[in-house]
């Protein structure tokens, strides 16, 4: 008896789908008209891309002086949100690869979405290195190339390096991993095509694929072998990036627990934009069946986790800050410290947000709920910008000498660049929702007569006639 | 050490340094009439070195110890075949040539005959934020306060 | 007799897993088979070897590791070794633990990329390409396998007898 699933587990596919109708559901926001709904919210996230490139270019044009930045305070929000999206992105590799590894069946209907916000999360943290720059334009410097200055070459020993090859390596990897997934999916999107357009772009993007037995093999152990490989690669760039700071000596910063602290904190951010992200295209490309409470409630205990990991990080640097006797770390930590100190709000918004809201997940019935999972999710990331922003700033503005104790204060383009790259990332989402397989249909089907709805009921009767 | 011409202007270095003494150019302050630092004409500019290059938009900057200068004395010594003087160095540092109760001495610290070399040895140095293991090439002496004793 | 190709269409994984074995049992030479989906046991009942491309992958890994080892030795140690901030530039040795996150992420992006390449190659997908399968309805629900034979008449037997929902005879497509 081949496809069998046990009763315990809970149906991945609801109603009663055959391999056909799952081709329909997937291959139908593609192929109809969008709807209101749609066009409203591109236009808004269109505006706001437009309203951010037009921030950077003022930025680019005149000067990081148009920041809110000063001579104490070197980063702010520009680092913050560079770690931000950056962290946000890990959770579509993880979904990709590490679930893959563990073979849970789950992943198969948010896999494909959740890359997707990889790799437009990644297209936004990736803007903030070059124009965080005082010289974007000789930007290209950090890249070790030959050049006229008697071969001028980088210093590898800096953390700003590695997470050039990091992020480069992280990026470029994660689409081809996306893109290698999704040609079987483009394959079925062509061969369904009626406009000779579409037929044209969608051969094109699906290479000629056909679906031979032996190209499917190959293609089993590549995604394997990428999942095999993107998983250490989740780890190490995030912890690359926590180097910045780790490998510093200012205090709050030099701390050895950052590494695992910003692995499980990206964990922790990007499933819970994955989860706003499919609360809202659940319903609005009507993929109920495909992405269940099963399938939030699991994400939610992801995030009630790592979110437990964040919070125990916490627990640990103060501990450590009151255990090391160290005058400088009561600058940061007690005296005045992050949680009374003239940031306080932003130390408060930070457990309310990371660690009090999301312990409301260990209750069944809120992480069962799609409207509280879309609420906390939006609460989660929040809770996870003032993270980034806490480590940055608070540290920064009460380092070791207090002659240069200052306090940051954003300007009109430090939140415009922000609200910017929100935008561009919608607008990158949403014409991937319109164009692009949002599920990985071809996986999905193979799980279909083991974790389909109707699948399992027919294997509960088929149990009871033969006794075995 | 800072080398302007490399520098793409990150700010990490600022950020790491314990004692703040980076300054970044966060605009064009030179040919830009929202600031007036007698570089927007060609009268003001003669006001300014001509041996120190203007540092560009998005540069950072710190002391270099008026590298230029020492270098100067440095390549002169050189071309005249001897050894640079200590007081050839003291002269080459502008706040330390400037400092008239000598609170401020410059010099070639691994010169064991140099005023700076002597200073160096002395009971009463210490670095700020020494515990930092940063190594800093300033160092202080300590105010010497319970005089009677001394004078004792 | 001339040559044909005979497709035949299922509607079910399962059957046509067995019509696999079934023609196998029978002495049938499969030459193809085209499915929406990876069909687990299907290589194996198709007597396919084992793909070699983790293996590649590997090996491009290492190309990886050698060429970040490499850059980092020429450029740090040997073409312009300079002293930043007192860290050792002596050997490479010294210096090495600074390089492992070069040398890591140059190993993933090496075998990651050049073993997708080789995925593309080896399948003979690029931009452009036709698409390989015969029948547009293979990568939505129907299993097509195809069958080069001159004896047509048994092989259209045994595709109806192991349950196929459509059969069809062309001439051999020789291009």
């Amino acid at each position: 008896m081949s496809h069998y699933e046990s009763q315990v587990r809970e149906p991945l596919i609801i109603g009663h789908k055959t391999y056909h109708d799952i081709t329909e559901d997937i291959a139908r926001p593609i192929e109809n008209k969008s709807g209101k709904l749609w066009w409203l919210a591109f236009s808004i996230a269109l505006v706001t891309f437009l309203y951010g490139l037009g921030c950077i270019a003022y930025t680019i044009g005149t000067g990081i002086g148009v920041w809110g930045i000063n001579r104490t305070i070197g980063w702010a929000w520009d680092i913050t949100n560079f770690v931000w999206w950056v962290g946000i992105g890990h959770a579509g590799t993880l979904i990709s690869a590490v679930l893959l590894l563990f073979r849970q069946k789950w992943r198969m209907s948010i896999n494909r979405s959740a890359e997707a916000m990889t790799i437009f999360a990644v297209v936004q943290a990736a803007l903030f290195p070059v124009i965080h720059m005082g010289r974007p334009w000789v930007g290209y410097w950090v890249f070790p190339v030959p050049n006229n200055f008697g071969s001028f070459w980088v210093n590898f020993n800096s953390p700003l390096l590695w997470d050039v090859f990091a992020i480069a390596t992280y990026f470029s990897v994660s689409v081809v991993f996306w893109y290698m997934g999704l040609i079987p999916d483009f394959a079925m999107i062509r061969d369904r095509a009626k406009k000779p357009f579409s037929k044209k772009i969608y051969g094109i993007l699906s290479m000629g694929w056909g679906g031979k037995a032996k190209h499917w093999q190959r293609h089993e152990e590549l995604s394997l072998v990428l999942a095999g490989l993107c998983t250490p690669l989740v780890f190490s760039v995030h912890t690359i990036v926590s180097f910045d700071f780790a490998t510093s000596v200012i205090k709050g910063w030099h701390s050895t627990v950052y590494p695992p602290y910003f692995v499980a904190g990206a964990i922790f951010s990007g499933f819970a934009m994955v989860q706003t992200l499919l609360s809202v295209m659940r319903k609005v490309m009507h993929l109920e069946d495909y992405i269940t409470r099963q399938h939030i409630e699991l994400m939610n205990i992801v995030i009630v986790v790592t979110g437990g990991m964040v919070a125990v990080a916490y627990l640990t640097e103060f501990f450590v800050g009151w255990y090391s006797g160290s005058r400088y770390e009561d600058f940061t930590y007690f005296s005045p410290g992050a949680a009374v100190g003239p940031y306080w709000w932003a130390f408060w918004a930070l457990i309310l947000c990371n660690v009090l809201i999301p312990g409301l997940l260990w209750i069944r019935k809120i992480r069962r709920s799609f409207f509280w999972t879309f609420v906390i999710s939006i609460v989660v990331n929040t809770g996870m910008w003032f993270e980034r922003f806490d480590i940055i700033v608070i540290n920064l503005s009460r380092d070791y000498l207090p002659s240069g104790w200052t306090m940051f204060m954003p300007t009109f383009v430090d939140v415009g660049i922000f609200i910017g790259t929100n935008g561009f990332f919608f607008v990158l989402f949403l014409l991937y929702s319109r164009t692009f397989p949002v599920i990985a249909q071809a996986e999905l089907k193979t799980i279909l007569k083991s974790s389909g709805e109707s699948y399992k009921k027919h294997h509960t009767e088929d149990d009871h006639h033969h006794e075995h | 050490m800072m080398a302007y011409n490399r520098c793409v202007g990150t700010r990490y270095c600022a950020n790491n340094c314990p004692y703040k003494v980076r300054r970044f150019n966060w605009f064009n302050y030179a040919h830009n009439d929202k600031f007036d630092f007698n570089m927007n004409d060609d009268l003001g500019r003669m006001v300014l070195n001509p041996d120190v290059v203007v540092r560009s938009r998005g540069v950072m900057e710190k002391c270099s110890f008026c590298i230029q200068n020492t270098q100067a004395a440095i390549l002169k010594a050189k071309k005249e075949g001897r050894r640079v003087s200590d007081e050839e160095f003291k002269d080459a540092v502008a706040c330390a040539a400037a400092c008239g109760t000598g609170a401020m001495v410059f010099g070639d610290v691994n010169d064991a005959e140099s005023d700076v070399t002597k200073l160096s040895e002395d009971k009463r140095v210490y670095r700020v934020i020494e515990e930092l293991g940063t190594k800093p090439n300033v160092f202080y002496h300590v105010k010497v306060k319970n005089r009677t004793e001394k004078q004792a | 007799m001339s040559t044909k190709t005979i497709y035949g269409i299922y509607g079910d994984d399962e059957d046509l897993l067995k019509a696999v074995k079934s023609f196998n049992k029978e002495g049938i030479a499969i030459k193809e088979v085209y499915t929406p989906f990876p069909v687990h046991g299907l290589d194996k009942a198709m007597g396919l070897k084992k793909t070699r491309i983790s293996d590649a992958a590997f090996f491009y890994g290492l190309y990886g590791t050698t060429l970040a080892t490499l850059m980092t030795w020429y450029m740090m140690n040997h073409d312009w070794p300079q002293d930043i901030g007192g860290k050792p530039s002596f050997t490479w040795l010294e210096n090495m633990p600074a390089f492992v996150p070069i040398m890591f992420e140059l190993t993933v992006f090496c075998a990651a990329h050049l073993m997708s390449l080789t995925f593309l190659v080896r399948n003979k997908l690029y931009p452009g390409a036709k698409a390989q399968n015969p029948d547009p309805r293979t990568t939505d629900d129907k299993f097509l396998m195809e069958i080069e034979s001159a004896d047509v008449d048994k092989v259209k037997e045994a595709f109806i007898n192991t349950g196929a929902e459509e059969v069809t005879v062309r001439d051999l497509n020789l291009a």
